[in-house]
C-alpha cells in the first residue's frame, strides 16, 4: 500500500540562489527556525561529472523521527532496529545541471524502513513557460509506504491458512487483513499529515535563507552562521 | 553550521563546509569550475576520513549499502527525466 502526495511551487528568486538555498537549508537554527529538528548533517560525497558538469552530491542528515514517541514504543524492536533513539538518519541525493537549468533531488529515510519508508522527491527549475528569470519552479513529490502490514499480513496469512485447512471458513481471516491493512494505513496517514505540516515548514525556511542571501549574500549568510556557531551549542536552540 | 553526527569531524565539517558553499556560489553557480570541485577536495578527505569511523559504528554504512542497492533503479527514473 503507498501514499502519494505531489505539490508545486514556483519561489519568486533565481535558480542559482534557489539551488544554494537548498544546500544552506539546515545550515544553522538562527538561519532557519524550522531545521531546529534536524540534528546533524554531513557530506558524505561530492563530484562534478566532467562530461555533463552536473554536481552530484550525497548528504546523511539526522532528523528527529516523524513517529510519535507512542507509536515507536509499540513497534517491536525487530522493526524499528532495536535503537531506542528516535532520530531517523535521511540520505539526501542531489544533481545540479547549471547549464540546462534544473536540480534533482531525493531525501529516503535509512532507518525504519520496515515502519515506514518515506521517499520525497524534488524537481527544481528554470520555469519553461514564461521569461521570468527571477522565478523557480519546484515540485515535490512524496512517496510513503509501510511495510508493516504486509509483514503482519503475512505471519496472519500463515495461521489463517493453517485455520482455514481444519474449518472452511474465511470469517477470521477477513477482519485480520482489515486489521493489518489498517494498522498500515494510519501509519502511512499519520506520516503524510505530518509531512504535509512539515512541506509547509520547509518551504518557510527556504523562504528566509532567500531572504537572508538577498540581503547579504553569500558572504553575509558564512559570517552570521559563523558567529552562530561561535557563540557556542548551549545558545543554539535546537 | 549545523553539526556533524560525529562531534570530533565538526572542525573540519564546518571547513569543508565553507568551501564547499564557496566554490559553489562563487565558481559552479558562475559557470566556472563545472569540471571539477578540486579545490575543497584535500579538506573533503580529511573530513571524510574522520565521518568513516563514526558511520562505521553506527551501523550508517550498512544502511547505505541497502540504500544504494535500492536506489539504482531510482537514480535511472530521475536522470531519465531529463534526457
Amino acid at each position: 500500500m503507498v501514499l502519494t502526495h505531489t505539490t508545486s511551487h514556483t519561489y519568486s528568486h533565481p535558480f542559482p540562489t534557489v539551488t544554494l538555498a537548498f544546500f544552506l537549508r539546515y545550515c544553522s537554527p538562527q538561519l532557519n527556525p524550522f531545521a531546529s529538528h534536524v540534528l546533524s548533517t554531513d557530506t558524505i560525497s561530492s563530484h562534478v561529472d566532467r562530461d555533463t558538469g552536473r554536481l552530484h552530491t550525497t548528504r546523511i542528515h539526522l532528523k528527529k523521527s516523524r513517529l510519535p514517541p507512542g507509536v515507536m514504543k509499540l513497534l517491536p524492536s525487530s522493526l524499528t532496529g532495536g535503537t531506542t533513539d528516535k532520530a531517523s538518519y535521511i540520505l539526501e541525493t542531489s544533481i545540479v545541471d547549471m547549464r540546462e537549468g534544473w536540480m534533482a533531488t531525493e531525501s529516503r529515510n535509512l532507518n525504519f524502513v520496515g515502519v515506514l519508508s518515506v521517499v520525497e522527491r524534488q524537481l527544481y527549475a528554470v520555469p519553461k513557460t514564461k521569461p521570468a528569470a527571477d522565478n523557480t519552479d519546484v515540485e515535490t513529490r512524496v512517496v510513503f509506504r509501510s511495510r508493516l502490514g504486509e509483514r503482519i499480513r503475512d505471519r496472519l496469512g500463515q495461521a489463517q491458512a493453517q485455520a482455514e485447512a481444519a474449518v472452511n471458513e474465511g470469517g477470521g481471516g477477513f477482519f485480520a487483513r482489515l486489521g493489518a491493512r489498517g494498522v498500515q494505513r494510519s501509519i502511512e496517514t499519520l506520516a503524510s499529515t505530518k509531512t504535509q505540516d512539515q512541506l509547509g515548514k520547509s518551504r518557510e525556511g527556504m523562504c528566509m535563507i532567500l531572504e537572508r542571501l538577498r540581503q547579504t549574500g553569500i558572504m553575509g549568510v558564512l559570517e552570521l552562521r559563523k558567529m552562530a556557531s561561535q557563540r557556542g551549542p548551549a545558545e543554539v536552540a535546537r | 553550521m549545523s553539526q556533524s553526527l560525529a562531534p570530533e569531524c565538526n572542525e573540519v565539517k564546518e571547513r569543508y563546509d565553507t568551501c564547499f558553499l564557496k566554490w559553489y556560489s562563487e565558481k559552479y553557480l558562475r559557470g566556472m569550475g563545472t569540471t571539477d570541485n578540486n579545490e575543497c577536495a584535500a579538506l573533503f578527505k580529511e573530513y571524510n576520513s574522520c565521518l568513516k569511523g563514526a558511520l562505521k559504528q553506527r551501523g550508517i554504512d550498512k544502511l547505505l549499502d541497502e540504500a544504494r542497492e535500492d536506489n539504482r533503479e531510482n537514480d535511472a527514473t530521475l536522470m531519465g527525466k531529463k534526457k
